[in-house]
């Protein structure tokens, strides 16, 4: 086991990275919007730490926490002009918000360092922390799916006017998941360029949108497995694809449109939701032999 | 100065209405966002750099690949759209798996070109300039702004006048009732993509020529431009791309002229915000839809 973890520690912390941005970018979709704006938020939040740290000598616990929280108004204020919008309009806005990010970033050089980005931030992550924070994030988006909140996220997917005429407000709501989303971005943001040692701000461009959003893909939309089994795939799949590895970005590709053409709900989803079948149809089969049984026992 | 701006300004701009046109085309008649319009744009300047170094005609050349980028936009129809949108509510769905088409074009272009920048060879188009009332302009900037005009004019007499064309306004507005009247949807799909694919191609051979380099990520700022252009103008609106695109070309030009440099791409997507806070449907875009869907 401790062989497999020194062989495979990197894969594994890509992993633990991955799925925490997966959560971000789930949190939105489940709540019904096509928000791609992970991206902006992982880079607010692994700016403010990366600066705060190596500029001003922030504690590094609290700086990761600021950076959470920065990128969690950042949602509330990117939901505010998003409210009017639907569908492919949000994902546009959402794009453009990324780009905002990304090129003010660039712009101010004296504060972020420009193209170059920041360097020397200590590299305080390793695999351990991670996963306990992986877990607490999970626990957060457990607990949200086994509440009213989920419900509420799961009704304004399918059909944004029956919940709106059973008393959702949408606009907050919608608020409420870019807030979410945000703040879990910008919370891996900061854990990832405490790991990385250095950043620059194309690492956060359109190549990270798309992994980010083909992990979600790949997992599912609104099961809590979804992230897992998407991030799995995508850190294991190079180590299995390697005589194409000058094509990964093709198989990622091919990967995205069977995915999305085959199982458009994901391998996480599609497992669980095998599962909730499973459980039903015996639960069915049950309740059928239970009433038999009466039935015998009556009529005898 | 101003004025030498504005002409650079509305060349770009030009070239942003053939790449914006068939992005928004494809949005007017299928409502789905096409993110592999770039790498169809990305393909057009690198199938004409190899033909043009295997010792075809240029304008031979230029002819090929947008004929094969219109085609590899029909196969991104067929690979990426169809059974998407059989299935009903494809918005979200399309959007991945044209990602998915943008990644295979990006990685084959990058292992054709090694990661290399390519430049034509030099002498491939004349290098001349004209000066007129204190503006240069070169003969290519001058056969750009004739080629998108013609194209352009070509286009929207395409759209109006033709059977065609009404076929594909029909099926914009709305498919079924479109299908009910005997329009074939499925062949006016096919015939929006090839346009889109092979003005999108042209759109690659020219910035490739104005910039004199092409690279396999060639088509990601400009698809970026595109949303902006169509936000602007109004998603699906044709009139309303073109204005934006040469609007978006003079202020780039004149931003980065005046401004400091860097500020540039935060400008334009931040008047993509603005926009879209005030006019959600753009400046044509029909102001009676509610942007993206209903609102209660």
């Amino acid at each position: 086991m401790i062989q497999f973890y020194y062989a495979y520690q990197p894969i594994i912390d890509f992993f633990l990275l991955s799925v925490g941005f997966g959560y971000s970018q789930q949190i939105a979709l489940r709540a019904g919007v096509f928000s791609i704006a992970t991206a902006g938020f992982a880079a607010i939040g692994a700016y403010t730490v990366a600066i705060l740290v190596t500029k001003s000598g922030f504690p590094i616990a609290a700086s990761v926490v600021l950076g959470m929280v920065i990128a969690g108004v950042g949602g509330l204020l990117l939901s505010l002009p998003l409210a009017r919008l639907r569908g492919a309009f949000q994902a546009i806005a959402t794009l453009a918000f990324v780009q905002i990010v990304i090129s003010l970033l660039l712009y101010a050089e004296d504060f972020t360092g420009g193209a170059l980005g920041v360097t020397g931030i200590p590299r305080v992550m390793n695999t351990g922390i991670l996963l306990v924070i992986v877990a607490v994030v999970m626990y957060v988006m457990w607990s949200i799916g086994r509440t009213g909140l989920g419900r509420i996220f799961d009704a304004l997917r399918q059909e944004e006017s029956v919940a709106a005429s059973l008393g959702v407000n949408i606009g907050r709501y919608h608020a409420l998941a870019f807030i979410l989303s945000g703040a879990v971005g910008g919370l891996f943001g900061g854990l990832q360029s405490l790991y990385v040692f250095q950043i620059e701000p194309h690492n956060f461009g359109f190549a990270f949108m798309v992994n980010v959003l083909t992990v979600v893909i790949l997992g599912g939309r609104t099961t809590l497995l979804g992230p897992i089994m998407g991030a799995a795939i995508m850190a294991i799949l190079p180590e299995l694809a390697r005589p194409l590895a000058e094509y990964r970005p093709a198989v990622n590709g091919v990967i995205l449109i069977l995915v999305i053409t085959f199982l458009p709900n994901g391998v996480g989803d599609e497992i669980v939701f095998w599962f909730r079948r499973r459980r039903h149809a015996a639960a069915a089969a049950n309740r059928a032999q239970a009433k038999e049984a009466k039935d015998a026992v009556t009529s005898s | 100065m101003l004025s030498q701006q504005i002409l650079n300004g509305l060349v770009t701009g030009s070239v942003y209405a053939l790449f914006s046109l068939g992005f928004t085309l494809i949005f007017g008649v299928q409502k789905l966002l096409n993110f592999a319009h770039g790498a169809t744009f990305m393909a057009g300047a690198f199938i004409a750099y190899y033909c043009t170094i295997s010792g075809l005609p240029f304008l031979l050349a230029i002819g090929f690949s947008m004929v094969a980028t219109g085609v590899i936009a029909i196969l991104v129809d067929l690979i990426a759209f169809r059974s998407l949108r059989k299935r009903g509510n494809a918005e979200f769905p399309a959007l991945v798996s044209s990602i998915g088409v943008d990644l295979i074009l990006v990685s084959i272009a990058q292992q054709v070109s090694k990661t290399q920048v390519l430049n034509f060879p030099f002498g491939t188009f004349p290098v001349k300039f004209y000066t007129f009332m204190g503006l240069r302009i070169s003969l290519l900037q001058l056969v750009i702004l004739a080629t998108v005009a013609v194209l352009v004019a070509l286009l929207i007499f395409y759209l109006k006048k033709t059977t065609f064309g009404r076929q594909v306004r029909a099926v914009a507005t709305n498919e079924r009732a479109a299908a009910l009247l005997g329009v074939n949807a499925q062949s006016v799909y096919l015939q929006t993509f090839f346009i889109a694919g092979a003005l999108a191609g042209l759109a690659g051979v020219l910035i490739g020529l104005l910039f004199n380099s092409m690279q396999f990520l060639m088509g990601e700022p400009y698809m970026l431009r595109a949303f902006v252009v169509v936000v602007i103008g109004g998603l699906g609106s044709v009139p309303g791309a073109i204005v934006a695109s040469l609007m978006l070309g003079v202020m780039q030009s004149l931003t980065v002229a005046y401004l400091p440099s860097g500020l540039t791409d935060a400008i334009i997507f931040a008047l993509l915000f603005v926009v879209l806070l005030i006019r959600p449907n753009g400046l044509f875009g029909d102001a009676n839809a509610v942007a993206g869907g209903t609102r209660q």
